[in-house]
């Protein structure tokens, strides 16, 4: 007993043959036992038999356009067949099998799924809102006010589920499910990276003095961002994960690159740092303080740059 | 309200019906704007910056004869762009007696924005310095007339009132009660005898009718010093910049010189100027709606020492800034967020920014001077430009917060335009020294 597959572009099954037969005609024409309306194919285009060894050969029958394993470009008289890999005649792609062929273990149904994704998913979602609520409290100098907080929770809130849904929506559409939870966990991850990153930035740049962490905080964004995606179109599909990859490492350099020249661009135009000093309670400070006369040599130091920048950009003399 | 026209109207009709007595008035010691009029016509000049290319004007100002051989005062912000791009720009003259010809420009004196120009006129009536101007003996209230050609309208002459220096001004400007408009900068102000008293500078926008006029002794020394002059090309633009920088280089010495006096700011005392050309306000947010919920309690004093380099470039502010801030109901992250708010550099920005100043630097750290007893730890941050064409001359922001409570802070600003890098260290140094716990 065969069977006989006809597989769609994307590899889905559109057309199944149980053939019980010792040698199986595939064409166009009536006289085949699988018939293909394919207008490609030849009429008497492809037999399927088994040689001497037991294994499955598929031979072209003297078709015009040929006989052709998977996306392969070369024709050819003849296949062995492994079951895995279609053959490609006209433009229909056929898998051919036998009733021995293994299959894959049955998967858990999602019921019996661990609960962990679900705990963790609410988790990462509280952690981000208490974030959030702890950082709009912070910045709050006046008069408090409910929007304060609602404003920029249910913003994340909207902006984090259209991106998930999003998601899940290509996840459903290339492979079969929607995968949300995976979908929701790796946006909240992500999430909750950059804003531990960008709060321990402006803690270091108090804490330590390391201001110019701020100055590549634009990179780490990025990073972040590129990687989110990155796992999100793994889960939409885990074929061409080196392809996926190479593309969302290119299009992270381009990114990159076209803000730091537009950052460069910026200040060259404006003069100021991209830089906000930043004051905590002072309880923070990590750093010791410096002798004034520490400080005042290291701003001294500073004099050096000032001067060669205006050595560079001084306009030429006119003769 | 009747009366008041009736004798405006009279005095109108006995000036236009009595032209003949007006020398005799004169003679008499009673004269009026017409008989100081009456004789400037062929010494008072309207001085026309035009595009060299175009041959149009792009701005106007006045001037006045100071000797017979065609020397004229001016204004350094009327020439200014003549001075600086001598390429782009040349200098023209028309007479209140219709003469009209070319100016060359001779010498300028950039902090009093003074200007010498030769013109082509030989043997020609000119305007001579009052005395007791000269001397600084002029009484307050003395009538002076201010003449020039407001707005290119034409020539005018404006009375007003003689009232002294201005006070809290690093350099002496004469207050002159009177409406000075553009157009009329460069224009003498004359006593009623027609001798110069000073030269029309600027008027204060938002105040009525209050004028400043340079005193006549800088006119008087920039003649002396000018009248052999024959600048080359280019010679003028590097002499405005070595003018620049010594005038600020003496500014900032008498700045270190006298020094400062402390002033209590809550837990803090800090330092204040005792320079009296600082004009010092204050301001608190006690009163603010919403009610604030940290007291901001602020004083700042900034000199009026800034001074018009060229038409996109005023520089010289100088600026000590307190700002003693104490949480009412904030936790300390949100103190720190008020402080943060507070505590923000200003350095000059935007605009012409690109034209005339480097890419700024910043650097900040904790800092801690000696004795720890009387001195708060503090955050400093210190950030410079520095100019693109004056060698030597800095824009630098100092900014420095106490870091010893989580409740209250003082923090304390220092801004010095177009400085020496080095003065700018020692005048930093100093000001951190004097931030004290309060005793």
């Amino acid at each position: 007993m065969i069977w006989i597959e006809i597989l769609s572009k994307h590899r889905d099954v559109a057309g199944r043959f149980r053939v019980d037969a010792a040698e199986i005609h595939i064409g166009r024409g009536y006289d085949n036992h699988v018939i293909l309306d394919d207008p490609y194919v030849a009429a008497r285009h492809v037999r399927i038999f088994r040689d001497a060894e037991g294994r499955l050969v598929a031979e072209d029958l003297g078709s015009a356009n040929g006989l052709y394993l998977g996306a392969s470009k070369s024709r050819k008289p003849q296949l062995v067949l492994d079951g895995a890999e279609p053959i490609r005649i006209g433009q229909t792609l056929l898998r051919v099998r036998d009733a021995a062929h293994a299959v894959e273990p049955e998967r858990l149904a999602g019921s019996e799924r661990g609960a962990l994704p679900i705990i963790a998913a609410i988790v990462l979602g509280a952690v981000l809102l208490a974030i959030n609520a702890i950082l709009v409290w912070f910045g709050q100098t006046s008069e408090p006010r409910a929007s304060d907080y609602l404003v920029p929770t249910l913003t994340m809130i909207g902006v984090v589920v259209a991106w998930v849904g999003v998601w899940a929506l290509l996840s459903r559409l290339f492979s079969g499910r929607a995968h949300f939870l995976r979908h929701l966990l790796i946006a909240e991850a992500g999430l909750v990276a950059f804003w531990i990153y960008s709060e321990l930035a402006q803690v270091a740049s108090f804490a330590l003095t390391w201001t110019t962490i701020f100055t590549y905080g634009y990179a780490v964004a990025w990073i972040v961002l590129a990687t989110i995606c990155f796992l999100h179109l793994r889960e939409v599909g885990r074929t061409h994960m080196v392809v996926k990859g190479i593309v969302v490492g290119v299009l992270l350099v381009v990114a990159i690159a076209v803000q730091t020249l537009q950052r460069s661009e910026a200040f060259a135009n404006s003069g100021r740092p991209n830089v906000t000093h930043v004051l905590m309670p002072p309880s923070l400070r990590l750093a010791p303080v410096r002798s004034e006369q520490a400080f005042i040599d290291d701003v001294a130091r500073l004099k050096a740059k000032l001067d060669a920048d205006r050595a560079e950009l001084k306009p030429a003399v006119e003769p | 309200m009747r009366a008041l026209w009736r004798s405006a109207i009279i005095v109108a009709l006995c000036s236009v019906g009595a032209p003949g007595l007006a020398s005799s008035a004169a003679a008499q010691g009673l004269p009026g704007a017409e008989t100081v009029y009456a004789s400037a016509p062929p010494r008072l000049l309207q001085i026309r910056t035009l595009l060299a290319d175009a041959g149009r004007q792009t701005s106007t100002g006045s001037g006045f004869l100071v000797s017979a051989d065609g020397l004229a005062i001016t204004n350094y912000h009327v020439v200014s762009d003549a001075a600086l791009e001598p390429k782009t720009y040349r200098l023209e003259y028309t007479g209140a007696d219709g003469t009209q010809g070319a100016v060359t420009l001779l010498a300028v004196d950039l902090p009093n924005d003074l200007a010498l120009v030769r013109v082509d006129k030989q043997e020609a009536p000119f305007f001579a310095f009052d005395k007791a101007a000269l001397d600084g003996t002029l009484p307050k209230g003395e009538r002076l007339y201010s003449l020039g050609n407001p707005l290119d309208l034409g020539f005018t002459i404006i009375e007003g009132t003689y009232n002294g220096l201005v006070e809290h001004s690093y350099n002496d400007h004469i207050h002159f009660t009177g409406a000075l408009n553009p157009g009329m900068s460069g224009g003498p102000a004359v006593n009623a005898q027609g001798q110069v008293v000073g030269v029309n500078v600027a008027t204060r926008r938002g105040g009525q009718l209050i004028s400043f006029l340079v005193p006549a002794r800088f006119a008087a020394a920039l003649l002396a010093r000018g009248r052999e002059a024959k600048p080359a090309a280019g010679d003028l633009r590097k002499d405005v910049i070595a003018q620049l920088a010594s005038w600020r280089g003496a500014l900032y010495k008498s700045l270190a010189e006298e020094g400062f006096r402390d002033r209590v700011f809550g837990s803090y005392q800090a330092p204040e100027t005792r320079s009296a050309w600082f004009e010092c306000w204050a301001s608190t947010n006690a009163g603010a709606s919403p009610k604030p919920r940290a007291s901001i309690n602020a004083t700042s004093c900034k000199a009026e020492a800034s001074v018009y380099v060229a038409s996109d470039l005023n520089t010289g502010v100088v600026e000590v800034n307190h700002s003693y801030a104490k949480s009412i109901d904030l936790n300390q992250f949100q103190f720190a967020t008020v402080l943060t708010q507070l505590a923000q550099p200003r350095l000059t920005m935007g605009g012409s920014f690109r034209k005339w100043y480097t890419p700024q630097h910043c650097h900040e750290d904790f800092v801690g001077v000696t004795p720890a007893a009387e001195h708060p730890p503090l955050r400093v941050m210190w950030c410079a430009q520095g100019y693109r064409e004056f060698d030597g001359l800095y824009d630098i922001a100092l900014v420095a917060v106490t870091q010893d409570r989580a409740d209250e802070a003082l923090v304390s600003r220092l801004n010095l335009q177009a400085i020496a890098y080095d003065d700018a260290l020692r005048i930093g140094k100093s000001f951190l020294e004097r931030l004290q716990v309060a005793r």
